[in-house]
């Protein structure tokens, strides 16, 4: 028998693709996401109930307490502070089970899109396009829901959405993260609710009398709540804040899409 | 490595362990353009693990993968998006594919008989129409080499003709056909039977090639 190394083929005359790797992967990333009822369902009825709950329980009590970024004491409505705590937490469970969810469901179909020749890169982009899109439209939503509440002044209002905006981007990356490394749904969705409940409520001086503690620099609401609050009651952009928010946002992203790139890496047989 | 002309698949001493668990203990194989194989074997030999090894969605302990040109896998459950419709699914694997026309999907769709459900998301298909669809991701390049594992679960007697009829064609056409079988009765439609048992690959030919070898 002849011995010969195996035939390479020439590679097939380039021919226009019908449908562009981005365009596609872009679209159908949103799509994926805009089917997930029970997300829909929890921003329609979870943030108006839970704006209400809180503010109920709370009152509009004065509450004296030193912001952490300034260091200048401030009174302002206890209500309108749990608002602002209220409506970070919000977004943290919703944008970060929806991105979870559709991660950690996707991954093998993903995996099997880049062994069919998609490119890593463009689906990673797509993704975190899509990711970025989403967890800006439910930030917008939530802060605008906020308003029946409570007209903090156009400032504020802004300082509170931006806010809200950087800790959606965060825990959608944490979604991203938790969605290429938890195995079952439940273990992803409990980190989630639970991260995010610790994470938001220990911020806020009502309920916790430590809320100026340094270690609460180290969680990843500080920054969007201190610049939220910053700007709604003290009338400062407390820009470094909500930079420290994006850093949070952005190190989940690079590890969470580095993990996605492993797992959904296939190997080519040489020829 | 090399191997004999007009080979386009070669695995040589492919080994693979789960833990303490040796699955495969040097398995080797070559298959050649319209040439069609079937993997059999007990449940757990190994045989899915084979073909994931040979498709390279999982990597090897030990031992060599070679194949000359495109490459399709089916694997044994349908990995499909259960949010995204059929039609969806086919432009996703077109753009991952680079085709420059959904002509080759629609065909296979006519073929497997499931065009009606172009519209409907994955979640809400049949066992046997989100098999359909599994395989035909597989096959929407027209690859030179098939790995499909088990590709007709669910399907009806009149669906499973047709993908004998798909793969006939495919065959006919110079395609190396590599599938997972665990039906005696369609045996002798292969050209070569590779018995998996204690990790190696024993290679048998069929009734139906040893007919063909005596004319």
């Amino acid at each position: 028998m002849t011995v010969t190394d195996l035939t390479r083929r020439p590679p097939a005359p380039r021919q226009a693709a019908v449908f562009r790797q981005f365009p596609t992967a872009w679209r159908f990333a949103l799509r994926n996401q805009a089917r997930n009822r029970l997300a829909a369902l929890l921003l329609v009825v979870f943030v108006p109930a839970w704006y209400l709950l809180m503010l109920a329980i709370t009152g509009h009590k004065p509450l004296t307490f030193r912001l952490f970024a300034t260091g200048q004491y401030l009174t302002v409505d206890s209500g309108h502070l749990t608002l602002i705590s209220a409506g970070l937490n919000s977004v943290t469970m919703i944008v970060g089970f929806a991105i979870f969810a559709a991660i950690r469901r996707t991954l093998a179909f993903d995996k099997r899109l880049v062994f069919a020749g998609y490119r890593q890169a463009t689906l990673i982009a797509a993704k975190t396009c899509a990711i970025a899109v989403i967890a800006a439209a439910v930030a917008l939503y939530t802060a605008t829901v906020l308003l029946a509440f409570w007209r903090p002044g156009t400032g504020g209002w802004l300082a509170i959405w931006a806010g809200f905006t950087v800790m959606a981007l965060t825990y959608g990356a944490f979604g991203l993260l938790l969605g290429v490394l938890v195995k079952g749904d439940l273990e992803g969705f409990f980190l989630i609710v639970m991260g995010g409940l610790m994470d938001t409520f220990l911020q806020n001086p009502l309920g916790n009398p430590l809320a100026n503690n340094p270690i609460l620099a180290w969680f990843p609401s500080f920054g969007p709540m201190q610049f939220a609050v910053g700007g709604a009651f003290a009338h400062q952009a407390l820009w470094g804040y909500l930079a420290l928010g994006l850093a949070w946002a952005a190190a989940f992203t690079a590890t969470g899409l580095v993990i996605f790139q492993i797992r959904t890496r296939t190997r080519r047989h040489p020829g | 490595m090399t191997t004999a002309r007009g080979t386009v698949l070669v695995a040589r001493d492919v080994h693979k362990a789960y833990g303490r668990h040796q699955v495969l203990r040097g398995a080797d194989l070559e298959v050649g353009p319209g040439q069609m194989v079937a993997v059999v074997g007990e449940n757990g030999a190994g045989k899915s693990t084979l073909l994931r090894i040979l498709a390279g969605t999982l990597g090897a302990d030990r031992g060599e993968v070679r194949i000359a040109g495109t490459l399709g896998y089916c694997p044994q459950e349908p990995v499909v998006n259960d949010n995204l419709t059929v039609g969806q699914h086919l432009r996703y694997f077109a753009a991952a594919r680079r085709l420059a026309s959904l002509e080759r999907a629609s065909e296979l769709v006519d073929l497997l008989r499931f065009g009606q459900y172009n519209d409907q998301v994955a979640g809400a298909l049949s066992g046997g129409t989100r098999q359909k669809l599994n395989l035909t991701l597989a096959l929407l390049d027209d690859p030179d080499v098939l790995l499909l594992d088990e590709p007709y679960q669910g399907f009806d007697w009149e669906t499973y003709l047709r993908f004998w009829d798909v793969v006939g064609d495919l065959r006919a056409r110079g395609k190396a056909i590599v599938i997972i079988s665990h039906l005696v009765i369609e045996q002798d439609r292969f050209d070569l039977l590779a018995d998996l048992a204690d990790g190696r690959l024993t290679i048998r030919a069929t009734s139906a090639e040893n007919a063909h070898d005596s004319h």
